[in-house]
């Protein structure tokens, strides 16, 4: 036994006298500089050592024969070489290629203006939706201070580059919304039926968007709903418009939240006198419950359901007319329904998708006739993404869409319906040449039944990064939009319209403060036209042509003021179109030529407050005067609107809101309505399109109550 | 018969423990931790890191080699002469690390904290933009660690710091933040340093502690 202990020792000692090899050499990268810090190590063995400030690294190691030499390093490839270990030294001059950071990597922002915690190249926090001064708690408005959008205040919906609100598509977790927006008046200002503090981020496109996007000539907004609620919490929101209740329940790997809102205008507009002739003033309510559950390993499964109901009935007067005018009352009622998953699976391969739906009914009495509308939209989606390697992945997607659309005239029983089915199938290619360089195609293809059309829409856009921090991207690509249901529904066989989109566009972000500038060029074919009014189009031809272009900045900076975070914004629009009753082209209204924007948040850790302004501005709205000859050849004066806002923290779980818009109280206007003939003295006479009210008061206490004592209401703010 | 089970137990766990001590992944771990623990420039947390990412390739059914691993790396993320996205991509690598520990022992205190820590390191990067969506996340972990182990010290005293930031962004006491520091201070004295480090679970955290009741006294 002692024998044999002082044979193996001896065994040992010697294998460390002949064995010890000596390893040496420098790590570099693909510009021949040392990377410090890198690990190099025999493979499957302790014997290794972080290379120095220069690149350069000895070790020993006791170990022979056939081994492998690792050598790794952040934000490098591993390289492995074989070698033998043989008591001989050893040298070994590395040179490491750059992996792919998708981290730091450049990214496509052309056109692309991203909401995100986790991102880089973003020009938004998604808490900055919730706390923009004057959107009051409204997506759309936040979104309208960005650049590429123009406020339109007589209608509240998002319009972008001399499109109007149609052309944009709103998704839900990759699923189409029909009907965002709550159903309202002609002139009545209407806003997004979501709640901002439903999404953990947004990305909001003004064009050359991916072929994962279809059926928008003009942009694209995908809201993306929070994962996993960090804890058991009720929310509690009192406000002067309304109320609402939140609960949400946590499990371990699965949660549940529900809510419910009651909103009702009339005490408010009872207080603060209104210029609308109100009737009835609105009153909403609506409820929500979504499931999170999560799948496996990496998987997630959402499920969120949305139903609400709102009534509103309103006296619009009639231009030439004495009395009160039109009445317009509007019952609606709209549910919405999105099951969506994601996962990850072997060999790099990762799915998502899910069904959608949504149905919208609105029971309009126009002048006591009743019509009723019903809106349905389904989408079914599934895409598989393969991951070929860190630089090369393919996107692969099916799609369905159903779109069908019915009115009727209650009183006549005459009714007219639609029933479209849309197979889309899309493909994309991101491949990073380097961290530097990344290219992006896609074609999007799809059929409708009810158009009987084939389409395919190429898409492409290339980034560099010159720096850093500064990048160039360029984005091009082609969109089909079938018209709206309700020109279809009159004419079936409607085809879609096309718009081409050029974009050009540069994007740094450098300690705290990020300066984004892009210039467009898109144009439209196919627009539908025709002849008779919006309210009864007849005739109705694709002969509508036309094209927008311009430039527009963002800047915004966070650092050169103490405890304050601003932006703003500027964006330039050329845009003509002929479409709809146009017979030439034309300057649309919902298209000012210059559009600006100011916000800012400052912080007072004193008062435990936060105080915001914004201040909205554009050159003004053309309009059609029948007096004179041509078209739409008259402008409004400039709008003008600055809003505050003041946010208090009285205690950690506790916020108080107060904002009010247009506090200089502008009477700002948005175009005319004319009366169909005109007056004994030959000329047509007109009523201003204004805001509802000259200012809006809006007051609310939120309060997160939980048993969890580190429950605040800091990321509200 | 039941004494000499018992001896033979003993014996066995005498010898299993003296061929842990013996076994090179353990004095190798013994090693590395304690030159973490003694770190103090960005040069020697890489090198632990690279330490840790040696050790765990070679025993990769372990989690503490990556939580040691993680933690050098978010103590590289918190060094101030690294620029955004380096930290950034040391804070990534840790939370890789995280992963594989938490997968290899799910719901453990010291890991969750370690996560939470992480976060902490990611917010103390960019606190203007990270500080209000990410400070609940990190609040969460401490307290989903203090719940599992309500004697977990690292989780008690990285919560009072984040308290003491709450204090001053509220402008309010710290009352709160200064029983937390009491509460890890009690569980640092309470536990076996040297048996913890025997057997390689996580023992940092008390120079902070000690350095936090300086503020509250």
């Amino acid at each position: 036994m002692k024998a044999l202990f002082i044979s193996l020792s001896l065994l040992f000692t010697c294998s460390s006298i002949f064995g010890q090899t000596v390893i040496t050499g420098k790590i570099s990268d693909q510009k021949g500089v040392g990377i410090s810090g890198a690990n190099v190590f025999i493979k499957g063995t302790y014997d290794g050592v972080s290379s120095d400030e220069n690149g350069n690294f000895r070790f020993e190691t006791t170990e022979t024969g056939n081994q492998t030499v690792t050598f790794q390093a952040l934000g490098f490839k591993v390289q492995e070489k074989e070698t033998i270990c043989s008591g001989q030294p050893m040298t070994f001059q590395i040179t490491l290629s750059e992996s792919i950071q998708v981290l730091t990597a450049v990214t496509i922002t052309a056109g692309a203006m991203e909401a995100s915690d986790v991102k880089k190249a973003v020009v938004l926090k998604p808490v900055d939706i919730v706390t923009t001064s004057g959107a009051m708690g409204d997506i759309t408005a936040a979104l309208l201070t960005l650049p590429g959008t123009s406020t339109v205040g007589n209608d509240g919906r998002l319009f972008v580059r001399g499109g109007d609100a149609s052309e944009t598509s709103i998704f839900i977790d990759g699923l189409q919304v029909g009907n965002a927006y709550g159903s309202t008046a002609t002139n009545v200002p209407t806003r997004n039926r979501f709640s901002p503090n439903l999404f953990k981020g947004s990305f909001f496109s003004t064009g050359g968007y991916s072929a994962e996007y279809g059926q928008a000539l003009s942009s694209a907004l995908a809201l993306n709903t929070l994962d996993m609620p960090l804890r058991n919490q009720g929310d509690l929101s009192i406000m002067s418009l309304g109320g609402g209740y939140t609960q949400t329940l946590v499990g371990k790997r699965n949660a549940l939240t529900a809510s419910g809102n009651y909103y009702n205008l009339a005490p408010y507009q009872s207080l603060i006198s209104q210029k609308f002739d109100w009737e009835k003033s609105p009153v909403s309510w609506d409820t929500e419950v979504s499931l999170k559950q999560k799948w496996g390993k990496a998987g997630f499964i959402k499920a969120y359901a949305h139903t609400e109901g709102s009534l509103m009935a309103i006296w619009q007067a009639v231009p030439g007319e004495a009395g009160r005018g039109n009445r317009v009352q509007i019952n609606n009622r709209y549910s919405y329904g999105n099951l969506s998953f994601r996962q990850v699976e072997k060999n790099d391969w990762s799915f998502y998708g899910g069904l959608a739906y949504s149905h919208n009914r609105d029971a309009v009495n126009l002048n006591y006739e009743p019509i009723r509308q019903i809106n349905q939209v389904g989408h079914a989606k599934l895409v598989a993404v393969k991951d070929f390697s860190s630089q090369l992945s393919l996107k692969n997607g099916v799609e369905w869409y159903l779109k069908a659309y019915s009115e009727e005239l209650v009183d006549d029983k005459l009714r007219r319906n639609i029933f479209d089915n849309q197979l889309i199938y899309f493909v994309e290619a991101d491949y990073y040449f380097s961290n530097k360089l990344i290219f992006r195609g896609g074609l999007r293809n799809g059929y409708s039944t009810i158009a009987k059309q084939y389409w395919l829409d190429p898409r492409a856009s290339l980034a560099y990064k010159i720096n850093d921090q500064g990048q160039f991207s360029i984005a091009a690509g082609r969109f089909h939009q079938l018209p709206d249901e309700k020109l279809r529904v009159l004419q079936n066989n409607l085809k879609n319209a096309e718009a081409s989109h050029y974009i050009f566009n540069y994007f740094i972000v450098s300690n705290n403060r990020t300066l984004r500038a892009e210039a467009f060029y898109k144009t439209y074919e196919n627009l539908a036209t025709y002849s008779g009014t919006d309210r009864a189009p007849v005739n109705i031809s694709q002969e509508g042509s036309g094209y927008a272009r311009g430039a527009d900045v963002f800047y915004r900076d966070k650092k050169t003021f103490r405890n304050t975070d601003f932006w703003v914004t500027y964006s330039f629009i050329n845009s003509k179109r002929k479409y709809s009753t146009y017979k030439t082209k034309v300057q649309p209204s919902f298209a000012p030529e210059h559009n600006g924007s100011v916000v800012v948040k400052h912080f007072i850790s004193s008062l435990k407050s936060q105080l915001g302004t914004s201040w909205s501005w554009n050159s003004g709205y053309t309009f059609n005067d029948p007096n004179l000859s041509g078209e739409m050849q008259s402008k409004t004066k400039a709008y003008s609107d600055l809003s505050f806002s003041w946010s208090y923290l009285p205690r950690p779980n506790m916020i108080l809101h107060i904002a009010c818009s247009n506090i200089l109280g502008r009477n700002n206007v948005f175009g005319y309505t004319y009366a169909s003939q005109p007056d004994e003295t030959g000329a047509f006479s007109r009523i201003p399109e204004g805001q509802g009210a000259t200012r809006m008061l809006f007051a609310g206490l939120f309060i997160t109550l939980s048993k969890d004592k580190n429950a605040n209401q800091l990321n509200n703010l | 018969m039941k004494k000499s089970l018992l001896t033979i137990t003993l014996i066995f766990a005498v010898m299993v423990s003296i061929f842990a001590q013996e076994n090179p992944y353990h004095k190798v771990m013994i090693t590395e931790i304690s030159k973490l623990d003694q770190a103090d420039s960005l040069k020697k947390f890489q090198q632990s890191a690279n330490a840790f990412s040696r050790i765990s390739q070679l025993n990769p059914k372990e989690w503490q080699p990556y939580y040691y691993g993680a933690l050098a790396y978010i103590y590289q993320g918190l060094d101030g002469s690294l620029s955004l996205a380096k930290k950034d991509e040391a804070l990534a690598k840790a939370a890789e690390l995280i992963k594989k520990a938490d997968a290899i022992s799910p719901d453990n205190s010291e890991i969750i904290t370690l996560e939470g820590f992480k976060v902490m390191a990611e917010v103390s990067a960019d606190p203007a933009s990270r500080g209000q969506s990410l400070s609940g996340t990190v609040m969460s972990n401490f307290g989903k660690a203090l719940k599992i182990d309500p004697e977990n010290p690292r989780a008690a005293v990285l919560m009072a710091q984040m308290e003491f930031g709450m204090a001053k962004f509220f402008n309010s006491g710290t009352e709160k933040a200064c029983d937390l520091v009491k509460k890890s201070q009690v569980s640092f004295a309470g536990q076996n340093q040297n048996a913890l480090k025997a057997s390689l679970m996580p023992s940092w955290g008390k120079f902070l502690a000690d350095k936090l009741s300086k503020v509250c006294q």
